[in-house]
């Protein structure tokens, strides 16, 4: 046989498909894959890259197997992907999402965080039936980086989400804590009075298209002068306040510095 | 010299040999030097030949058992003058294939290439044809370059060339008596598709790299849009992957003969099955369509699939779990996602028990197969072991795979244009409105932003102030039914009329319900 004979469709599928599971694998492997999903959908993602590398495996035996007319165009459906993964871009920063998406508000009329475990807070009917809400059996032991004995909490970038839910979950316990949190600064002027910025992080549910930002109101007397999406530390008390008529904590601010950028998004349901 | 190959196919009694005739007998064909090799014996006799045109005929059977002998005696006419063109009639019932491998025969692949390959087609026998007549008529046609057709106002011009389009997408049909189109196509100069290919996606990234950087500073959303564009890709494949080897199960485990003597005989039965299937699967609306399609192929009844179809994505496990996190826990609106979803899902079924389609609802008209475009015409090897079968199962997931990947990604690539743009525009001019006009509005919503049904619970609960909950309620249950991606992921299979049938009813389906339900006092 000659090279002349090679199955141009069944080249460029094997060759898009192989591609396709290797770059899954690396995007696995080096973790950027989470720029784009959740860790939820690890196991999927493997198992996508084990077809598509099979395909590969099984397309490469059929590579001289004449074919008239070959077919290329449905292989862009893995090569543009592979193309627009390779081309330069950046993950989707605070900056991008506050004047796209939640340019009305629109995302975040009701900013507290989405919270598993706050039986009250959201639309709540949850209080008609006590099955159906969590109890503190179901929840971890408080995620790392409180001094129980000095009453403060250091939010570090990996427990950011956890704290949240902690602080939810246990609202009174912790008014009077002193608290440093890291995020960027997130500013509404449709939900957010003027002495009022949330710190926050990006949350991603499912995938890049559905990234909302999560934290903490903070009241703060120079927060208008707070650029806003510039990532800051604040330091403040933690107090049992309310929003919309639906109690959260919320901090009162002491102190605040600039912070390097925490990488990456949280994952409330990773 | 390598002299190229001109083939004609065509069913029986197309009327090959006739348009061979009147083509050699044209004044500005008759000095050209031409061997004609036919490979069955028509009603018409090739017309005596003329100083410049020879005739070789080999009936089918000998090609079959004695290749080798075909192609030496070709070889040596070939040989004996120096011929400019070679026409080959080939058989009506044997596959291209055949043809193909001989001529790529090791005595003859240096002396001949197939330039063109014709279809001749009756235009009022192919739809009929296509039906009953196995797979070398289909595989024929997918090998031809252009079709020229005989009669084809008699099976309605553009039907034909839809019907062809569906065996081979793209493919440009004639009159036969058209001379001056097909003689264009005959000399037309064309490319080899792999460097065009290669060469279209250094474009793509040439463009975008010199675009983006000046569509950014327009405003437009460069970056977003294609992390949202790469986010639902990574997010849709893997489900769409599991569609598909699910549809391909179906596919070659499941005989048509098991689904017509286990599935339940009544409507009623059916639809009940359906949405246990629909609970049990837990696949958002990028899997369900193609196992929507298998079912169908299988001879599942209509009501059956179409109940699974719309309720498998809003009643399932992962979407009642992201649904009560998005939603803190509040178990009422998850029980009423489910309940409406499956109400909606039940009586958009029922309407096709009350109304069934009149019409084929496969786009590809008569043909039940309209994938065998994708290069798997010979997957029917019907291979009985189950190594066979499992190999057979990765290329069927693998062509349906692409081919309905295709749409798919268009869809991933509009919505992610939409989600940039569409929820501020719509948001601003909906908000604070009655419940009729939220409902639409956030239903038209779900519609364009195409969103994964395991995360629209999150946008929707975003929406919270902005919208009464009858109308977000109306989001997540409509949303997952029919969005962009989901009309474009039908649209690879399904006819356009049922498509917008489909579409129709369901958002009639989930308006009424919802509204009657919100109107009561019941979403709160």
């Amino acid at each position: 046989m000659r090279a002349g004979n090679l199955n141009q469709q069944v080249f460029l599928e094997t060759l898009s498909s192989a591609a396709f599971g290797l770059l899954l694998l690396y995007l696995l492997r080096s973790g950027d894959y989470l720029n784009y999903v959740t860790p939820r959908l690890q196991p999927y993602l493997y198992f996508t890259a084990a077809v598509t590398l099979i395909w590969a495996a099984a397309g490469a035996t059929r590579l001289r197997r004449p074919q008239r007319r070959p077919r290329l165009g449905h292989c862009a459906v893995l090569a543009v992907p592979i193309l627009l993964f390779l081309l330069p871009h950046a993950p989707i920063a605070s900056t991008d999402i506050s004047w796209s998406y939640a340019g009305g508000g629109a995302l975040l009329s009701a900013p507290s965080p989405v919270s598993p475990v706050s039986s009250t807070a959201g639309l709540a009917l949850d209080a008609v039936s006590g099955e159906e809400t969590y109890t503190p059996a179901d929840l971890p032991a408080a995620p790392p980086g409180a001094d129980e004995a000095d009453h403060s909490i250091v939010v570090d970038n990996d427990n950011f989400y956890p704290w949240l839910n902690e602080l939810y979950s246990n609202m009174d316990k912790y008014a009077g804590w002193q608290i440093y949190l890291t995020g960027f600064v997130f500013k509404d002027p449709e939900v957010f009075l003027e002495n009022e910025f949330m710190t926050a992080r990006l949350g991603m549910t499912c995938c890049a298209a559905d990234l909302v930002p999560y934290g903490l109101i903070c009241q703060f007397s120079g927060a208008p002068a707070l650029a806003p999406d510039s990532w800051v530390t604040v330091e403040g008390t933690i107090q049992a306040g309310e929003y919309d008529g639906w109690p959260e904590p919320q901090i009162i601010v002491t102190g605040i510095t600039a912070a390097q950028e925490a990488p990456g998004y949280i994952y409330p349901f990773g | 010299m390598i002299a190229p190959v001109y083939v004609l196919t065509g069913f029986l009694s197309a009327g090959k040999t006739s348009f061979l005739n009147g083509l050699l007998d044209r004044e500005d064909w008759r000095n050209i030097r031409i061997l004609v090799v036919q490979f069955e014996n028509g009603e018409t006799e090739l017309s005596g030949p003329g100083d410049s045109h020879q005739n070789l005929l080999f009936p089918l059977r000998e090609l079959e058992q004695r290749p080798e002998d075909v192609a030496r005696r070709i070889r040596r006419q070939l040989r004996e003058a120096d011929y400019d063109e070679v026409w080959i009639e080939w058989n009506g019932i044997a596959p291209f294939s055949a043809l193909h491998a001989l001529l790529l025969h090791p005595l003859l692949h240096n002396r001949c290439r197939i330039r063109r390959v014709v279809h001749i087609a009756d235009g009022a026998e192919l739809e009929k044809l296509l039906g009953r007549t196995g797979k070398a008529l289909p595989e024929q046609i997918v090998s031809s370059d252009f079709v020229l057709l005989r009669n084809e106002d008699a099976g309605g011009a553009a039907k034909i060339r839809r019907l062809l389009r569906a065996v081979n997408p793209g493919v440009r049909a004639y009159g036969i008596n058209s001379y001056d189109d097909y003689h264009r196509q005959l000399l037309r100069k064309t490319w080899p598709p792999l460097p065009i290919f290669i060469a279209a996606a250094a474009a793509l990234s040439a463009v975008y790299l010199i675009a983006a950087g000046r569509l950014t500073l327009l405003g437009v959303p460069v970056n977003r849009i294609v992390n949202i564009f790469l986010g639902i890709i990574l997010q849709a494949a893997p489900f769409l992957l599991v569609g598909v080897l699910i549809s391909g199960i179906v596919e070659i485990f499941v005989s048509r003969a098991a689904i017509e003597s286990r599935f339940p005989k009544t409507n009623l039965g059916g639809m009940a099955t359906a949405v246990m299937a629909g609970f049990c699967l837990p696949v958002c609306d990028c899997a369900s369509i193609p196992v929507f399609y298998g079912l169908v192929r299988k001879g599942v009844p209509l009501p059956a699939a179409v109940t699974f179809m719309t309720a498998a994505p809003v009643i399932n496990p992962v979407v009642m779990l992201s649904t009560y996190y998005a939603f803190n826990g509040n178990m009422r609106i998850v029980i009423l996602r489910v309940f409406l979803g499956l109400a909606a899902a039940l009586a958009i079924g029922a309407t096709f028990i009350l109304f069934p389609p009149k019409k084929n609802i496969l786009g590809g008209g008569a043909l039940s197969r309209p994938l065998c475009g994708c290069g798997c015409e010979d997957m029917d090897g019907g291979a009985a072991d189950l190594s066979g079968k499992i190999s057979l199962l990765l290329r069927h997931a693998q062509s349906e795979f692409f081919h309905m990947g295709k749409y798919l990604a268009l869809g991933s690539f509009i919505s992610a244009v939409l989600q940039t743009v569409a929820p501020k525009t719509l948001a601003a001019s909906g908000s604070g409105g009655g419940l009729l006009l939220s409902l639409f509005i956030m239903m038209a919503m779900g519609f364009l932003l195409s969103l994964c049904s395991s995360s629209d619970a999150v946008i929707a609960r975003s929406f919270v102030g902005q919208f009464p909950p009858g109308a977000l309620m109306g989001f997540m249950v409509f949303g997952p039914m029919m969005d962009i991606k989901n009309a474009l992921l039908l649209s690879s299979v399904f006819s356009g009329r049922f498509i917008t049938r489909l579409a129709l009813t369901a958002f009639a389906a989930c308006f009424i319900l919802v509204f009657l339900y919100a109107n009561a006092g019941g979403i709160y």
